[in-house]
């Protein structure tokens, strides 16, 4: 059957995948939205051209599945403290201005598309709920920072 | 002649009811998988995606209910327990189904297939009572005081929990022969969507 040796490949990808690309990404808000990224929409499989040439494309797909799987599960366990901050660390790492980054945040929720297959709905309600208030207090933060000068309303997507 | 009539319809009466005892010999064993793995998925459901330690943990965690009512504007620690007490609903709700399912499956065909002894039955009995009593005890209280004056109940429900997911465990452990344990860790399972 050759499983364990499919086995060994997976583990070897993962382990490539954490060294090389996600190395950089130390929050797991950044990994999940990469990671969701790799994932093809119309099949649900992942890829990622550089771990399916070092490895095979179905051991890169499921190493990547496993380090999706990781990075929500240590989203599910993290606290709102620690929300707040991934959301503002990966605001910063977006370089895209703060006032659009709540706006299309708040208005097209795109974590919705991220949570990996097989998660159980309770799990990813609570980490959609969990981003819901973090943005919040972001949203009042940032609101904060700018009142002084500027005052710029942060209103939904249409 | 009135005497005998009488002595006859009570022979048949009780020749109907000797029947209707024989026929009602339990669960039959033919055709019953499907709720073993319904018994299977739902115990699944509630180990792996309701009674994960840190999902309960964050579910009910003091220090996000600290932290988020401390944040500025008052609106914010409004949506907080808005969106907790939705969440802890949510799981109430599902656990108490789960269960249920589960005790379906113990009520009506366990006892065909494994060898449970009368002590272990009747905990198990009693542990169900006591889940279903705590499930709506926790309900009550999380709609009178929120997601965070409900610890106490929330660990009782747990613990009892958890010993009827180790009974049912054993009751359908049969499902999962070495062979298949193997395969379905070295398959493509965790969330590789194949």
């Amino acid at each position: 059957m050759g499983t364990p040796a499919k086995n060994v490949d997976v583990l070897a990808a993962a382990d490539d995948l954490r060294r090389r690309t996600l190395v950089d990404m130390t929050q797991p808000l950044e990994r999940l939205i990469y990671l969701a990224s790799t994932r093809d929409y119309n099949t649900g499989l992942y890829y990622h051209h550089g771990l399916a040439l070092r490895f095979s494309e179905e051991a890169a797909c499921e190493a990547l599945a496993d380090c999706h799987r990781e990075a929500f599960d240590e989203l599910v366990g993290a606290s709102l403290e620690e929300l707040v901050h991934e959301l503002e660390a990966y605001l910063e790492s977006t370089r895209v201005a703060p006032s659009d980054f709540i706006v299309a945040w708040k208005g097209l929720e795109p974590y919705r598309v991220a949570v990996p297959v097989g998660i159980d709905s309770l799990s990813s309600e609570l980490v959609f709920s969990n981003l819901k208030v973090a943005l919040a207090i972001l949203e009042a933060r940032l609101m904060g920072r700018m009142k002084p000068g500027a005052s710029r309303h942060l209103s939904p997507v249409q | 002649m009135i005497s005998l009539l009488f002595y006859l319809l009570v022979g048949v009466g009780l020749l109907v009811f000797l029947w209707l005892l024989a026929r009602r010999k339990g669960a039959p064993v033919e055709g019953c998988g499907r709720q073993f793995v319904e018994a299977r998925q739902a115990l699944r459901t509630l180990q792996l995606g309701l009674l994960p330690e840190n999902l309960i943990e964050r579910l009910f965690d003091r220090e996000d209910f600290r932290y988020a009512m401390a944040a500025s504007p008052a609106n914010i620690g409004e949506l907080f327990l808005q969106e907790r007490k939705r969440i802890s609903l949510m799981w109430v709700r599902r656990v108490r189904c789960e269960i249920r399912n589960l005790m379906q499956f113990h009520l009506g065909y366990s006892r065909l297939h494994a060898k449970l002894s009368l002590l272990t039955e009747i905990r198990l009995a009693l542990d169900f009572g006591l889940l279903l009593l705590a499930c709506r005890a926790l309900r009550i209280l999380l709609y009178m005081r929120g997601p965070h004056g409900a610890g106490a109940v929330v660990v009782v429900l747990t613990a009892a929990a958890g010993r009827v997911c180790a009974a049912s465990e054993k009751s359908l452990a049969f499902l999962n022969p070495p062979a298949l344990e193997s395969f379905r860790r070295s398959s493509a399972g965790n969330g590789a969507a194949i």
